[in-house]
């Protein structure tokens, strides 16, 4: 897993050059529902729920927490 | 070079239209220095287990230049019960309540249910963004929870920074938190066993633990239509980190039932031997986590997939996916789709047999336990007149665990094993700017 960092920074800075849209191009992006952080009070919901049920937690942002959870 | 230089006259042209367009606010909510995201929730699990209450509010003040600051507040009212992780016998169970100071009892062949808690929570968070440099954003926050038994201070900083014409986004971002648990009635000696009403030798005091958590994160637009994230996370938990309330139950090797046990006399105390559980004081977890949306028109998919392990021995992995699509011009249905799995924890025991040597580790908590979890849900959405948005989301959620085979002893097999948890998730939202 360790492995993916370098090959993020590579691929950010050589191959992922040739990917993506010039800024006029940004119509379709531009949508607040396109963006990855859209609902973000749905998924800070989620996440606390989630966090109290099952024994995983965080992946999208950080690991949440902070609560005792019965 | 002739779609070079069409590239950079449709440039101009698009830089010319922006620098009117910044002048003119698109709609009301462009023109807003406050954005505020609101919403109440109602939880609810079968057979009167944990309800919850909650609402929320998120309020963004945008400061021109990319400078924003956000907060957030919380107020979650938890009401209800929750396994306690010792078994089901064929005969009423008796429990000390974790306060020490009253036994509460289960009906012979249900699931024991500690339903003592109930809990009142608030949470604040408070973030500041801004550009550092050109092409940098950086990001920081802090965060306050509290509730009767527990306490959350935690800190945050991330880093990003843009490339390839903000087309790939590298981010770093490092969290720390300090966490106070103040259990009723004491955090329990691991391991030791359940006492009589008013007898708090085997209790402690509060206790705590530390976690910090680095994230790097990674996005990409794949195309006019497509975008992808991938974030590679590492957590370290170190401290306390039982639930001072679960217990296991120390069963007979032959029959696989609790081994009784008699209060002091003049005393009310637990019927069977149950020992409070014991996990390791650290943890380690890693998580990848891919997401990708794209727009078919309007509709617009999600998919994200999660794969977490730890040092535990647990493994788990996550699919989530929506499909966001619009109804008339000015609303839209969302179905989404969840699925969840994980192994059990090394230590994971349904209970703890007579004749062994007691392991260093053990816990009967379900959600240590091997189980999957679906999430079906619903999403209606309509943006008003004014440029505000109103929501509303429904959803079922449904755990299904198992315990290994070779755990379960004689009696236990005619028994319910793993109380398996559905639970009804209702929320209304509503965005509004001012």
């Amino acid at each position: 897993m360790k492995k993916l960092l370098p090959l993020a920074v590579l691929c950010a800075l050589a191959g992922c050059s040739s990917l993506g849209v010039q800024p006029w191009e940004r119509d379709v992006l531009a949508r607040p529902e396109m963006s990855l952080d859209a609902d973000p009070l749905d998924a800070a919901i989620d996440d606390h729920i989630y966090f109290s049920k099952e024994a995983s937690s965080g992946g999208r942002g950080f690991g949440g927490g902070g609560c005792g959870c019965n | 070079m002739s779609s070079n230089s069409l590239q950079s006259k449709l440039a101009a042209a698009t830089c010319a239209l922006l620098g009117t367009a910044a002048t003119q606010p698109a709609s009301a909510s462009d023109a807003d220095a406050w954005s505020f995201d609101s919403s109440v929730l109602y939880y609810g699990e079968s057979d009167d287990r944990v309800q919850d209450i909650s609402a929320a509010v998120a309020a963004k003040r945008d400061f021109g230049d990319e400078r924003s600051l956000s907060l957030s507040l919380t107020a979650d009212t938890l009401t209800g019960a929750s396994a306690s992780g010792a078994i089901a016998l064929d005969r009423v169970q008796t429990f000390t309540s974790p306060s020490g100071k009253a036994t509460y009892s289960t009906p012979a062949r249900d699931v024991p249910l500690d339903d003592t808690f109930h809990d009142t929570r608030f949470a604040l968070t408070a973030a500041w963004t801004q550009p550092l440099a050109r092409l940098y954003t950086v990001s920081a926050g802090l965060g306050f929870s509290t509730e009767y038994d527990y306490r959350h201070l935690g800190a945050n900083l991330s880093l990003a920074r843009d490339f390839n014409k903000r087309n790939t986004t590298l981010s770093l971002g490092l969290a720390y938190s300090q966490d106070d648990i103040d259990p009723v009635g004491g955090a329990p000696v691991p391991l030791s066993q359940m006492l009589d009403v008013g007898d708090g030798s085997n209790k402690l005091g509060s206790d705590s633990k530390t976690v910090l958590d680095l994230l790097v994160g990674f996005t990409q637009v794949l195309g006019r239509n497509t975008v992808l994230r991938v974030n590679y996370s590492y957590s370290d938990s170190s401290g306390y980190l039982n639930d001072p309330y679960k217990i296991l139950s120390v069963v007979d090797p032959a029959t696989g039932d609790t081994i009784a046990r008699v209060p002091a006399a003049g005393l009310a105390g637990s019927s069977g031997v149950y020992l409070f559980e014991s996990r390791p004081d650290a943890r380690t977890k890693q998580s990848v986590y891919a997401e990708v949306k794209h727009a078919f028109g309007k509709p617009v998919l999600r998919g994200a997939y999660r794969f977490m392990t730890d040092d535990w021995g647990i493994d788990s992995s996550t699919l989530e996916t929506s499909l966001r699509w619009p109804v008339g011009a000015s609303s839209y249905i969302e179905p989404q789709l969840r699925y969840y799995t994980q192994s059990a924890a090394d230590f994971y025991r349904a209970s703890l047999v007579s004749s062994q040597p007691l392991p260093q580790y053990a816990s009967a908590d379900f959600r240590l336990g091997e189980f999957d979890a679906t999430t079906l849900g619903v999403k209606f959405g309509h943006r008003t007149g004014g440029g505000n948005e109103w929501s509303v989301r429904a959803e079922y959620y449904q755990q299904n665990g198992s315990v290994p085979g070779e755990q379960i002893i004689g009696h236990q097999r005619n028994r319910e094993q793993y109380p398996d948890l559905s639970a009804v998730i209702v929320q209304f939202g509503y965005k509004f700017g001012l």
